[in-house]
């Protein structure tokens, strides 16, 4: 799968120490290679890029100093989505 | 309020073959608390702009599962934009990139709707689904999952 949002997270990560001095715990809109405003939620951040940008992708993140957590679903990385038992039921 | 509300039935096959019908409590032992759901997004409301047509489709409740996933191609087709890419772990290979979307999703049945902001495409639909419903989503919900009887009631 192609990266979606190549620009976007390359300004994020790129301007991530200023960002993080200034907006820690904040919610950031970014298209392209601008920074478009900075949000206190995730809903107030998806609104605005919805209302400028349509149906065009855009990111929003949430600004944090650690990196964004590798997210671990169980049930698809270990492919055990429709396992059955082997014992009779 | 009670959102929805199964109890699960099902058939297997008898050591000689034969068709025979799994008591609830094995079907639900066996299949897992699936529902109907319906997916949408209304991001777009306020513009008068097109809406993506919704699409429904079986989810599966996943209490092991942080964030709740939709159906990466489903996403596409719907027209939903992308808003961020997080790293999935995998055990059998390398972790991937995978995009992230927000969505609403419903119960069929139910009036009630609820924002998922930011729900992790997947490959789902060869697994016969198009969401898998994560604890984001749980988090505002009672789910009750009665083994015995095999019914399971979620309620928001």
């Amino acid at each position: 799968m192609p990266a979606m949002l190549e620009k976007e997270r390359k300004f994020f990560d790129k301007n991530k120490a200023k960002l993080v001095a200034e907006h820690v715990g904040k919610f950031v809109l970014v298209k392209d290679s601008i920074l478009i405003g900075v949000f206190n939620t995730i809903e107030e951040a998806i609104s605005e890029g919805a209302r400028r940008f349509g149906l065009q992708s855009f990111l929003v993140r949430q600004v944090n100093e650690a990196p964004t957590p590798e997210i671990n679903i169980p049930a698809l990385t270990l492919g055990i989505l429709n396992a059955n038992s082997t014992r009779p039921i | 309020m009670p959102i929805l509300h199964v109890q699960y039935d099902g058939q297997g096959q008898s050591p000689d073959g034969k068709t025979v019908k799994i008591p609830p409590a094995a079907a639900l032992r066996q299949h897992g608390p699936v529902g109907i759901g319906q997916l949408f997004s209304d991001q777009l409301l306020q513009q008068g702009s097109q809406l993506p047509k919704p699409v429904s489709g079986n989810a599966l409740i996943d209490t092991g599962a942080s964030t709740t996933c939709i159906d990466d191609a489903v996403a596409k087709t719907m027209g939903i934009p992308v808003i961020d890419v997080v790293t999935m772990a995998s055990a059998s290979y390398a972790s991937t990139q995978q995009n992230v979307y927000s969505i609403q999703m419903q119960i069929v049945g139910s009036p009630i709707r609820v924002e998922v902001p930011n729900a992790t495409g997947a490959s789902l639909q060869t697994q016969g689904i198009v969401a898998l419903i994560g604890r984001d989503y749980l988090q505002h919900c009672t789910l009750h999952y009665n083994g015995i009887t095999g019914q399971i009631t979620l309620s928001i």
